[in-house]
């Protein structure tokens, strides 16, 4: 008995573990949103401030790092997602419908080819297929010659939506299959029976059953199309989504303006599955009243009759949001306690910071002064003195008409 | 086909072959065939393709093994390192993810009340929402110079010099590590928990050890799983761009680096298309390796 109560304590701090490792890093880059400073980190914590959502901020040093609010690049980005992601939703749901309802007609050999040949683009690495579709399309661009099949090859949103759906129509075409497997067959021949031709049992019967179904693989199309990068990255040609913007950005430099826009990103997720589960549970409950309803009518028995009293239980999870708001609450008063919250608090620190890097800046004009004109000009031997200034011959444009200015007025 | 026809109707017909047809046949198979073929080309200028020089030729694949002919090198190390490691650390990170999922796996599925393991489940699947890049990006704030872990450790004066965690690739394993973690979890969970809990109480009773309850009873019945769990979290390593992208060190590359390198910046597509068809080889490699060892179907290995 023993062990088993350690047995239980290891696996408890086992799975706190896994789940630190699994939100740790995304609390953190949450946290980092709100740091005034450039770079995104929390223990040289600057300011509590809101500027990475907004305005983003003009660094100490001239260089610009824009918020989430002004990004320019990020909203072209992220419209052109929201293109791709309805395109492919448009794509690949009806491809996958037609795939999966196909296979349960088809028997025996040709079933096992058709399906393993419709898996096949989950098996493929996203960077293959981004490729594979883009020199396809360029080699039809190029034959097509000029006009309109020219212009399809290379546009970057086509060839992401075509990319994108070889293997997402396989997604829809597994929820497909799941769902069909309990379809009850002899509702489509009774229907038939009755007169109904097969274009009507299609529309009046096979549809409405999958509804969920399509429901749930345009969801799942959707946000797999909006967060894919491996294929979208090559099929995208000289076009943005926001997946290629967020890794350039990310390679360029990494600043806290990412960090909100993951913040937001995260919100989303949580309110949506939030949601989701919300309703579940009403269902869930609606499903397991109507059942208790059934069973006493059925039954008439009074033993069942306390199970349909009205109780008011109180959620576990309002803990964990008392928990978040009274903890929330304290570190907001204790930021505004210190002095870490607001605009003085930005200025001090923006202030501090210049004065350093001014600082820095004399004692670099200071080194200039004191260094050798000699030495600059390559010292005694060699150097400008010697071989003629061969760097910027002063002669070498004398007679270039210059650049055509006019144009730029 | 007649039979097709009538039991589904003319129009509904039409609209299963054309957008199965549209399908497979020119969304995956003539594309991939298209990138073979050019992987066997040489890299022409687009003027010239179809022309004379246009033929055959195994000049990309002998780059990849032996190397460019100007180099002095007897073999093309660069690349057929980088090749090998990306497979062995796909590996690697394939069996910890696999040792490390599998007991959570097995709580969920059998140990916890469904109300746990439902919230368990919706709390491994929220981080997954997010995309693979900012998931990296967090890793990337935790691992960096200046980045979290770095200064507590200083702080609390446990290292003196701040350990440079993206240069020695440990954030490069732990972001691979941690991007993929979900699609192990859910076929092991999947596996396990149709596993009929009987059959443990009954090894219980008859004085198994829980270490070989495991072995011989839990682990050959989730053989699909892992088996499945074990070629997506491999395929979707070996071929990820995102996580390296975000948390390799510059002098590491993966091998959809090379690819994206030779496709983007030199150029060259059609050696990019020979690096791509040597990363499909050897995924498939893997899945029909996988299959032959779990002894189990493609359909079992996705869902």
């Amino acid at each position: 008995m023993k062990s088993g109560h350690l047995m239980n304590a290891l696996l408890g701090i086992y799975i706190f573990i896994f789940f630190t490792y699994l939100f740790g890093p995304l609390l953190i880059m949450s946290v980092t949103a709100f740091n005034s400073a450039e770079f995104p980190s929390i223990t040289p914590w600057e300011c509590f401030s809101w500027r990475w959502f907004n305005e983003g901020k003009i660094a100490y040093d001239g260089q610009k790092l824009a918020g989430l609010a002004t990004d320019w690049r990020l909203h072209d980005g992220f419209i052109s997602s929201l293109i791709i992601g309805i395109g492919v939703v448009i794509l690949s749901v009806p491809i996958g419908l037609a795939a999966s309802i196909v296979l349960t007609q088809v028997h025996s050999r040709l079933r096992t080819i058709f399906y393993s040949i419709s898996i096949m683009p989950v098996l493929f690495p996203g960077v293959i297929i981004g490729i594979s579709t883009v020199v396809l399309w360029d080699r039809i661009a190029t034959i097509g010659g000029e006009g309109f099949i020219s212009d399809l090859g290379r546009n970057g949103i086509f060839l992401t939506i075509l990319g994108q759906t070889c293997f997402i129509s396989t997604y829809c075409f597994l929820i497909f299959v799941a769902r069909l497997q309990r379809f009850d067959q002899t509702q489509e021949e009774a229907a038939l029976d009755l007169g109904a031709t097969q274009t009507q049992v299609f529309f009046k019967i096979l549809i409405p059953y999958l509804m969920p179904a399509i429901a749930s693989s345009a969801v799942i199309a959707f946000l797999a199309s909006f967060e894919n990068y491996n294929t979208t990255v090559f099929s995208i040609l000289s076009d943005q989504t926001l997946t290629t913007v967020i890794a350039s950005k990310v390679r360029l430099g990494i600043s806290p303006a990412i960090s909100a826009l993951a913040l937001v990103i995260i919100l989303l997720t949580l309110i949506l599955a939030i949601a989701y589960e919300v309703i579940r549970r009403r269902e869930d409950k609606k499903k397991e009243e109507r059942q208790n309803r059934l069973l006493f009518e059925e039954t008439n028995d009074s033993r069942l009759k306390k199970d349909n009293k009205k109780t008011f239980k109180l959620p576990r999870s309002i803990f964990l949001f008392l928990l978040i708001i009274v903890l929330g609450g304290f570190g907001l008063n204790e930021l505004a306690k210190n002095g870490l919250y607001g605009n003085e608090c930005v200025k001090a620190a923006e202030t501090a910071k210049k004065s350093k890097f001014s600082d820095q800046l004399k004692l670099l004009q200071q080194n200039v002064n004191t260094v050798d004109e000699n030495t600059l000009k390559g010292g005694t031997l060699g150097g400008t003195n010697d071989y003629n200034n061969i760097f910027a011959d002063p002669n070498l444009f004398k007679n270039f008409g210059g650049f055509d200015n006019k144009t730029e007025k | 086909m007649k039979y097709f026809f009538d039991k589904n109707g003319p129009l509904i017909s039409t609209y299963f072959l054309i957008s199965i047809l549209f399908w497979i046949v020119f969304l995956i198979i003539i594309p991939q065939l298209y990138m073979l073929d050019l992987s066997f080309r040489p890299n022409l200028p687009p003027l010239l393709r179809g022309g004379p020089d246009d033929v055959h030729t195994l000049v990309h694949y002998k780059h990849f093994i032996f190397g460019s002919e100007t180099s002095q090198d007897k073999f093309n190390y660069v690349d057929i390192g980088v090749f090998f490691n990306t497979i062995f650390t796909a590996i690697l990170v394939t069996v910890i993810n696999l040792c490390f999922c599998y007991p959570i796996a097995f709580y969920m599925a059998k140990v916890a009340s469904p109300s746990t393991s439902r919230l368990l489940i919706i709390s491994l699947i929220i981080p997954f929402w997010i995309n693979e890049l900012l998931r990296s990006f967090a890793l990337r704030i935790l691992f960096a110079g200046e980045g979290v872990i770095n200064n507590v450790l200083l702080g609390t004066g446990l290292i003196d010099t701040g350990i440079n965690f993206i240069a020695q690739d440990v954030a490069l394993y732990t972001g691979l590590t941690y991007a993929y973690i979900l699609l192990m979890i859910f076929p092991l969970y999947n596996a396990i928990e149709s596993l009929d809990s009987n059959q443990l109480e009954a090894a219980k009773d008859l004085g198994s050890s829980t270490i070989r309850t495991h072995w011989r009873i839990v682990i050959p019945h989730a053989k699909a799983g892992i088996a499945s769990g074990c070629t997506m979290v491999f395929m979707l390593t070996a071929g990820a761009l995102a996580t390296p992208v975000v948390l390799s060190s510059p002098n590491t590359y993966w091998f959809t680096q090379l690819i994206y390198q030779w496709f983007n910046m030199n150029d060259n597509w059609s050696r990019g298309s020979a690096y791509s068809i040597l990363l499909l080889t050897i995924s498939v490699t893997f899945v029909l390796l996988m299959m032959r060892i779990f002894k189990v179907k493609i359909g079992e290995i996705i869902r």
